[in-house]
């Protein structure tokens, strides 16, 4: 049942395979992020932003990953638009996550005050000002919990782009799954490597969170 | 467009099965996360037991226990239909997270509910049914909800191991109609529309609930 030097056989193609999840989960959080604030800040303005904003979320929200995965990936094509598979996962993630992000953002700057806005125009600072050094620090610190549950969850969402032909972690894991004959032994070291990096992006936001807690 | 229109019959098929395949996981998993918030209030050494596989839930994808599940019921030699196994995955994935929905239900009612039921005289059974349940059931009802939709959703992994349902239909048709986008554009607009209104109906709840 459990063999310990079959998993020393899968740990190295798994890992091989964990490159190519970290990378489509930082790339698409790293544009989730900036792209779920800027969706956030239009939200605040009203109107048709935040109509348009809004039904972005809902949108994002109440469509399953792989359904979104399928349109861009067979559908682009046919709209003239070769994407590689990578920068297809990359591109739904990054839509998918960013929509969360938007509606945390938004959470948190509906709980910033509007007197904060107030009194940093009163001090006479520039809008761009007003947002870098009063609005932001406090809406990131806010945030913070959020977006990191937000980051374990990408990184178990990528584990979808296998269905479209990305040689993932979990898409080298079921290769074995199907052709080792010994499923449970690779479920198990598949499942502890999930695990671990799920749990370590946990911690290390905490870890942020609180050495930004003690700066403020 | 007239290729979505023609195909929609089957779509809606698919969509029928993938409710199915919801109610079929989403009514167990509410029950077992109903009975493991209750029962860890009295349990102590159950609530680190429930915390373990809420971490496992938490830090694994579902589809690799879905992929698993399915390379592993054949060797079991138990003789259960994909659909099951899949219902089954669903059921102990959701349970975990709707356990903590409805602990937090609990949480927020005060001591003092249980203690002014006691002290009227009702035993446990009534007092969850007639004095707790209505009151933590009304908190917990709009994450709940939210959970369910995320269930849908999840529903459209099974596709992944060949379990036939609303996006395992559109890649069929698709294969056969070469027109990925009116076709995933339709099975698109059938979740958003299940999932929108279960999100409308949670939405309200909570403004209800104040």
């Amino acid at each position: 049942m459990f063999d310990v030097r079959f998993i020393e056989r899968v740990l190295p193609a798994l890992l091989d395979g964990l490159w190519i999840t970290l990378a489509i989960a930082f790339l698409a959080f790293a544009i989730a992020v900036p792209w779920g604030l800027c969706a956030a800040i239009l939200h605040r303005r009203g109107g048709l932003a935040a109509a348009l904003t809004g039904g972005y979320v809902q949108l994002v929200r109440n469509t399953p990953v792989l359904i979104q995965l399928y349109l861009v990936y067979y559908g682009l094509p046919m709209a003239g638009i070769m994407l590689s598979a990578f920068a297809c996962g990359v591109l739904v993630l990054a839509f998918q996550t960013g929509g969360y992000a938007a509606e945390i953002f938004r959470g948190s700057l509906a709980s910033i005050s509007v007197r904060q806005f107030e009194a940093a125009s009163a001090l006479g600072m520039a809008p761009f000002a007003r947002w870098r050094h009063v609005i932001l620090p406090q809406l990131f610190l806010r945030s913070l919990p959020a977006l990191t549950n937000q980051a374990a969850t990408i990184i178990k969402d990528t584990a979808q782009v296998g269905v479209i032909a990305v040689m993932d972690m979990n898409k080298v894991g079921q290769i074995w799954l199907e052709k080792s004959g010994n499923p449970f032994d690779v479920f198990i070291a598949l499942a502890a490597v999930y695990l671990v990096v799920t749990t370590v992006v946990g911690l290390a936001g905490r870890l942020i969170e609180r050495r930004l807690s003690f700066v403020q | 467009m007239s290729v979505a229109l023609e195909n929609l019959p089957y779509l809606l098929r698919g969509a029928g099965m993938t409710v199915l395949l919801s109610v079929a996981a989403a009514v167990p998993a509410t029950l077992a996360g109903l009975c493991m918030a209750l029962a860890r209030r009295r349990t102590p050494w159950l609530g680190s037991l429930l915390d373990g596989w809420l971490f496992l839930m938490r830090g694994i994808p579902l589809i690799v226990l879905l992929v698993f599940v399915y390379f592993l019921l054949p060797r079991t030699g138990l003789d259960l239909p994909p659909f099951w196994g899949v219902t089954l995955v669903l059921a102990a994935y959701y349970a975990a997270f709707m356990s903590e929905v409805f602990r937090a239900g609990f949480d927020a009612l005060p001591n003092a509910q249980w203690e002014a039921g006691r002290s009227l005289g009702l035993s446990e059974p009534l007092l969850l049914f007639h004095v707790i349940g209505p009151q933590a059931l009304r908190v917990a009802l709009p994450a709940h909800l939210n959970l369910c939709a995320s269930l849908i959703k999840g529903t459209s992994l099974a596709s992944v191991i060949g379990l036939w349902e609303l996006t395992l239909a559109s890649l069929e048709v698709v294969e056969r109609t070469l027109a990925p986008f009116p076709i995933f554009l339709s099975a698109a607009g059938i979740y958003f529309t299940i999932c929108f209104a279960l999100d409308r109906l949670a939405r309200r709840l909570e403004v209800a609930n104040g």
